[in-house]
């Protein structure tokens, strides 16, 4: 083998040179996190949620470490997608990643409009449909609960855009299998998983949330590796889509996991805070484990899981 | 980015100075910036934790950066063992920092740890206008809680005050306040800085408007990332008091649809904030 493995993965209609890239929420609009990297490394960038309006976002309060991760309650604040438009999107032009739109809403309608807005920007690769924000009272939660309403909404988006479509489905649910089968029959291109699942933190001096007076929040970190490693498995089982995993990683070892599980891709999120180039040192840390392991596409790796039984039951 | 510790000295039962070299870095922090540190060897805990810029000097050729820090939990416990020699994972300096003003008389109001951010405006004020008087308003519940006094009475008039009277004046820093601006021993012709318990500033923003005193104060708060990724340490501001200055440029304001409501990140616009600026009674609900 010569030079650098090839880590490339391909999702619908893009090409991407690696299959590492940020969690939606976890990286601002990527302009926060130049002082620290070269965001042209990166397989693609995945800015916050973007609703049609601006929204101002959860009360004070918003956020608490827990064991091995961190709860919170941002309420997807977002300038809106007008100032995305004039003041966040240009910071792009000077940059070859590809770049994804997370986008959410209360309504089918709001997600068609962003995803037809975001449609006309040639600096935009692929539109992101957060179905799953725990934290926003109608923040379209219901969508990924729901199949019925997921399968409008991607059918509806997908008739909207050209660009990638991939879906952020919620493990608040049974099985996540039917939904990400719904996502496949209606043309998404990828679903990405997991999104945070809902917990909650007590203060026992005060007797109140730790998350003040919005309660609840979504719990990320490493404390919900495991349950996103085996929803990624399960989902894996079920659909042919590229199934991009998300859920506590923080090293290299942690995003090969979600990949010998069946992933094509992965999204790294509460890391970034800690470690802001955490995202370079697992392209980097990939490179090195496809070398050491004499693989030449990411692919040999892909859903090798050994052992008996290893499709999900 | 990593650097060296060259000292992390025991200053009180449960506070400890630290003392980096931070020779390499070419932002030096201004008073009132911080630093996220992180605070452990393993993912525990798993956040970084953010400290204010406590002083700034040079020695030996160096230039070295102290953080004053009281153990509180897993973090700080894990930093009070940390040795001379040890490296330390720091981004920054972060936030806004102070508006250095050139009153003659100037008031810093602590409570405990609070004080840390203040010496270093104490210095600034020193350098930029020598002739300046410095109030000193530092106190905590107990007398064994107060600490530094040496090192505050080195800087200006030092006022001790306990909430138990055990020491100095009986009650609290906005009593005492009040206290000393009734009794003349601090002109109001002055400006505030205070940092401390949340309840403590919302009682001095009372005060500043009953006096017209100038204030500025330093918040701390829950922070996931310190440089506005995260939105964790959203704080309201008063739409009508929102102050920008060519230093205060509030990058991270973010406005609710209709225009009534205007949220801060306290990492990012913060974390010094001009004391009618904050929305207390909406932040502390």
């Amino acid at each position: 083998m010569s030079g650098l493995p090839d880590c490339s993965v391909r999702i619908g209609p893009l090409a991407l040179k690696n299959p590492v890239m940020p969690a939606s929420g976890t990286f601002g609009y990527a302009e926060e996190y130049a002082p620290f990297m070269d965001l042209n490394r990166l397989g693609a960038i995945v800015v916050k949620t973007i609703t049609v309006k601006p929204r101002v976002g959860s009360f004070p309060h918003r956020s608490t470490e827990v064991a091995s991760g961190l709860l919170a309650s941002i309420g997807q604040q977002n300038v809106g997608l007008e100032r995305f438009l004039e003041d966040k999107l240009p910071f792009f032009q000077n940059l070859e990643t590809p770049l994804i739109v997370n986008i959410g809403g209360e309504r089918i309608e709001e997600y068609v409009s962003l995803a037809r807005s975001l449609d006309q920007q040639a600096r935009v690769h692929g539109v992101e449909l957060n179905v799953s924000c725990p934290n926003v009272s109608k923040g379209g939660m219901h969508f990924g609960v729901d199949p019925d309403a997921l399968r409008d909404l991607v059918s509806q988006v997908r008739q909207a855009t050209g660009k990638a479509l991939i879906v952020k489905l919620t493990p608040m649910v049974t099985d996540l299998r039917p939904f990400a089968e719904i996502c496949q029959r209606k043309g998404a291109d990828a679903v990405s998983l997991i999104n945070a699942p809902i917990g909650m933190a007590v203060d026992i001096k005060t007797r109140r949330s730790k998350l003040g007076r919005n309660l609840t929040g979504g719990l990320a970190g490493p404390a919900i590796k495991p349950l996103a490693l085996y929803c990624v498995w399960r989902v894996c089982s079920a659909v042919d889509l590229p199934v991009i995993g998300i859920g506590g990683i923080t090293s290299v070892e942690d995003a090969l996991e979600f990949v010998i599980a069946g992933a094509c891709a992965v999204q790294v999120g509460t890391c970034n805070f800690i470690n802001p180039r955490i995202t370079l040192d697992i392209i980097e840390g990939l490179e090195r484990y496809m070398v050491n392991h004499r693989l030449e596409t990411l692919a040999e790796l892909r859903g090798g899981l050994g052992g008996p039984d290893t499709r999900g039951q | 980015m990593d650097y060296a510790i060259l000292k992390n000295e025991k200053v009180a039962e449960t506070c400890y100075r630290l003392t980096l070299d931070i020779s390499k870095d070419f932002h030096p922090p201004i008073p009132g910036q911080f630093y996220n540190i992180r605070c452990t060897d393993t993912k525990d805990p798993l956040l970084r934790r953010p400290f204010s810029m406590h002083r700034l000097f040079e020695e030996n050729g160096l230039l070295c950066l102290q953080i004053l820090y009281r153990v509180i939990g897993k973090g700080t416990e894990w930093l009070s063992t940390r040795k001379p020699g040890d490296a330390l994972d720091l981004i920054g300096p972060l936030g806004n920092g102070f508006l250095i003003e050139t009153r003659k008389d100037v008031v810093l109001a602590a409570r405990g740890i609070g004080i840390a951010p203040l010496c270093a405006v104490a210095d600034s004020v020193h350098r930029a206008a020598p002739a300046s008087r410095l109030h000193i308003l530092m106190g905590a519940r107990l007398k064994d809680r107060v600490f530094y006094r040496e090192e505050l009475e080195r800087l200006g008039n030092l006022y001790l005050y306990t909430d138990d009277g055990s020491l100095g004046f009986c009650g609290r820093a906005p009593e005492l306040l009040v206290h000393l601006l009734e009794t003349g021993k601090i002109p109001q012709r002055c400006t505030l800085y205070a940092c401390g318990p949340a309840p403590m500033l919302m009682e001095l923003c009372t005060l500043s408007e009953r006096f017209g005193l100038e204030g500025q104060v330093a918040l701390e708060t829950h922070m996931g990332c310190g440089f506005g990724a995260c939105l964790s340490c959203a704080i309201p501001l008063k739409i009508s008091s929102i102050k920008k200055t060519p230093v205060w440029t509030k990058p991270a304001l973010q406005w609710s649809e209709d225009g009534d409501r205007c949220y801060s990140l306290i990492c990012k616009d913060g974390p010094i904030y001009d004391i009618r600026e904050v929305d207390w009674h909406e932040w502390l609900a």
